[in-house]
């Protein structure tokens, strides 16, 4: 099966591959996986707590090429939105991006995924956050 | 269920694979063309149909794993497309951790790796084998939604090993 380009160049190219401090109240963690291919997605977010801007993002991903380009597409697209807007990135628009096949479309679904996960591992931080300094 | 009536038996998770060997050697003697030789052509294809179908379920119910996917399908359960929310997150980080340990290519922490994935492999085994006579006492949706979630975890962990295996013999 032939990858797109888009997925060749992220894979080649991943963008924002690290890791940031997962004990930093501005960031957010998500770590999701796929039982049934092996794969684990782990997607950081660093939000401004005032603007509740996304400053940053990285990833990590063991996985097949589309894992990994869904997941530095999904980090590209984050920086610079609120936590919000993030919200509304839907798997549809990866697998759009990306031209990714049918039977790869679970790799989407996997890195919207890790962006919910970390945004809500986010949110319930400065919840908390929130709560002690109040 | 069509398989575990093909043998005879009521829909069960933990089987006596000698009695289920028994069973399977008995029907295809029931069923062997050479019984059907002079019978009409109908019913030498539903024979042989029968057979091949025989054949399947023997297959996949005398593995543990493979007969608890089937069983699970046919309740109901999606065992294909699964979501993370179905693995826990302890799991996902180990997993995590050891793909890292794997990518830095240190051999003793491989090897420990592979040897932990294997004991946690025997457990998921032991509580699966626990969760079949749960099932079979008492036939609940709940201890199939936990044994789903045990295959998952041992999905994993088979991957992870498989993984190990490759690195260890580069």
């Amino acid at each position: 099966m032939a990858y797109s380009d888009k997925v060749v160049d992220h894979y080649n190219n991943p963008r924002n591959v690290g890791s940031m401090d997962k004990a930093d109240p501005n960031v957010g963690t998500g770590m999701v996986g796929a039982p049934e291919c092996g794969d684990v997605m782990k997607l950081q977010i660093k939000v401004n707590p005032a603007t509740h801007i996304i400053e940053d993002a990285k990833f990590k991903t063991f996985g097949c090429g589309s894992a990994i380009a869904s997941s530095s597409l999904a980090t590209e697209w984050l920086k610079g939105k609120t936590v919000d807007e993030a919200l509304d990135i839907k798997n549809t628009d990866i697998v759009n991006e990306l031209a990714l096949p049918p039977v790869k479309i679970h790799c989407s679904v996997l890195a919207e995924d890790a962006i919910k996960a970390a945004i809500s591992d986010y949110k319930a931080k400065s919840t908390v956050e929130t709560a002690v300094t109040a | 269920m069509q398989y575990f009536e093909v043998l005879g038996l009521a829909p069960r998770l933990s089987l006596d694979l000698k009695d289920l060997e028994k069973r399977f050697y008995a029907k295809s003697r029931e069923l062997h063309p050479d019984r059907f030789a002079r019978a009409p052509q109908a019913e030498q294809q539903r024979a042989l149909e029968l057979s091949s179908l025989l054949n399947d379920a023997y297959r996949t119910l005398r593995e543990p794993i493979a007969r608890a996917e089937y069983v699970l399908k046919n309740s109901g359960f999606d065992i294909g497309e699964q979501r993370s929310k179905d693995v826990p997150p302890e799991l996902l980080e180990e997993v995590f951790e050891l793909n890292m340990a794997l990518e830095e290519a240190d051999r003793p922490q491989i090897e420990a790796a592979g040897v932990r994935f294997e004991k946690l492999r025997a457990e998921i085994d032991q509580e699966l084998a626990t969760r079949f006579g749960q099932w079979d006492q008492a036939a609940e949706t709940g201890t199939l939604a936990q044994i789903r979630g045990l295959l998952n975890r041992r999905r994993y962990i088979e991957n992870l090993l498989r993984d190990v295996n490759v690195h260890l013999s580069n």
